[in-house]
């Protein structure tokens, strides 16, 4: 655990500013943080989806009164959950889409045209115009097991 | 000419090429030239990707910076979440020699070596830090008139926010650049608060997503914004497209054209809105395009009296 969340008393005001749980009131940021430092992550099922229902906008961390750095604390909970295979379909298909593509967002007839349209090549001038590059990215999601990580589940 | 290494991202230049048009444009007539970073993948993002691998995370983003180290030039980037991960990464990487040896031990299998000899920038830092406002108060020859909302992004603060340059607190840096080119930056209820579509959700929970968009909507039409100016094409994407969704999935009637920084400066340059792509919105933007054409032909009309 490299973040600092055994700081954190249950105060409230991360999920008080929390943009999400204003709109979701099962997703609750310093429930996550107690359920982590009580080590109870792994019995609690109910807790996946809504720890993938952060967006990272920090608004927690700003308002934390003990300097917790909440979003890395909760990126490493997901990690772990990613770990032990709680990863939602919707992020193992953009994972898959990095593996083959090289982009989260990769490219479309919209949008080839539209650059096409601005006097843009077609493909932009990234790994989606190289193919040795894209073999270099393989090499690598291979190497650190993210194509383990984003493989369709075993039936 | 001094010489920054463009990094595209992902939604930029697959959605809206007009950004990647609109910051070569921009930059060219301020004298820097941004030449494309050959081979450059997905950052990759910050929330979603972090949150799955933290170590293939770091390994593409070394990558990346990789390419730039091999050219000598510093990245610029045009989006926030490209500009988090890869400014985080390249500190992490630079602070902490076990992980830069255990990265470079990856790297090597295709022939490339993290050194940390570059830095990472993003275009609104960028623009304020080096190129200075007054500088691009100069560079407009087409001053605008427009009510304009402008939305920060939240990884365009947060990592400059533990930085040395201050910017904790309110920030104003974004608004000065806007009014800049004539515009006004309106005033608007939490103004600070996130788009919702970061961090893996917008893919995962596009529903919810919407709501908290739907809340900045609902203030930014009030505060009568002519349209929304962000920095981020993520941002860009879940104001334009989200703003299509929510007009269908909440029954509501936004009509609030979106325009990246580089764009608006682009238009107050004298490059026309086709050429900066933003008629290739989802959302209607011709009502805008008539708007800023009539107000600068009035200007011209104003100047030759």
């Amino acid at each position: 655990m490299s973040s600092n969340i055994e700081r954190c008393y249950q105060c409230g005001q991360c999920t008080a500013a929390c943009p999400m749980a204003e709109q979701e009131q099962a997703y609750k940021i310093r429930r996550f943080l107690q359920m982590e430092k009580l080590g109870l992550k792994s019995e609690e099922p109910m807790d996946i989806p809504f720890i993938f229902y952060c967006t990272t906008c920090y608004k927690c961390q700003d308002n934390c009164p003990q300097g917790v750095k909440i979003v890395d604390g909760l990126l490493s909970i997901r990690e772990a959950a990613v770990r032990d295979g709680n990863i939602l379909p919707a992020h193992r298909k953009i994972g898959q889409m990095l593996m083959d593509s090289g982009h989260a967002v990769p490219g479309n007839e919209d949008g080839k045209k539209r650059r096409l349209q601005l006097g843009l090549d077609e493909m932009p001038p990234t790994v989606a115009s190289s193919e040795k590059q894209l073999n270099d990215i393989k090499i690598l999601l291979n190497l650190s097991g993210f194509d383990q990580i984003v493989a369709e589940e075993k039936a | 000419m001094r010489e920054l290494s463009l990094f595209l991202g992902c939604v930029a230049p697959n959605r809206y090429p007009g950004i990647e048009v609109a910051a070569k444009k921009i930059f060219s007539t301020l004298g820097v030239d941004l030449a494309d970073l050959d081979g450059a993948s997905c950052c990759p993002a910050p929330g979603v990707f972090r949150s799955l691998d933290k170590l293939t995370w770091l390994t593409l983003a070394s990558r990346n910076i990789t390419l730039s180290e091999k050219k000598s030039d510093d990245i610029l980037t045009i989006c926030n979440g490209c500009f988090s991960t890869l400014k985080d990464a390249n500190d992490m990487l630079k602070e902490d020699p076990a992980l830069k040896k255990d990265v470079n031990s990856k790297l090597a299998e295709i022939g490339h070596e993290f050194r940390g000899t570059q830095d990472v920038r993003h275009v609104v830092e960028y623009l304020y830090q080096e190129i200075g406002v007054d500088k691009v108060r100069e560079a407009v020859t087409k001053p605008l008139n427009l009510r304009v909302a402008v939305h920060y992004g939240c990884h365009l603060i947060q990592p400059l926010k533990d930085s040395k340059l201050g910017l904790a607190g309110k920030p104003t840096f974004f608004d000065e650049l806007v009014e800049a080119t004539g515009a006004t930056s309106v005033d608007y209820e939490d103004k600070m608060s996130c788009c919702g579509a970061g961090g893996g959700a917008r893919t995962a929970i596009l529903d919810a997503t919407l709501k908290i968009a739907n809340k900045k909507l609902e203030h930014m039409t009030e505060a009568g914004a002519d349209c929304i100016v962000d920095a981020c094409p993520f941002c860009h994407l879940q104001f334009d497209v989200g703003q299509a969704e929510i007009n269908q999935k909440f029954a509501k009637n936004y009509n609030l054209p979106v325009l990246h920084y580089t764009q608006l400066l682009g238009l107050a340059m004298g490059f026309s809105p086709e050429e900066l792509g933003i008629a290739m919105n989802t959302v209607d933007t011709s009502r805008f395009i008539e708007k800023v054409k009539m107000d600068i032909s009035e200007n011209e009309v104003c100047t030759i009296v």
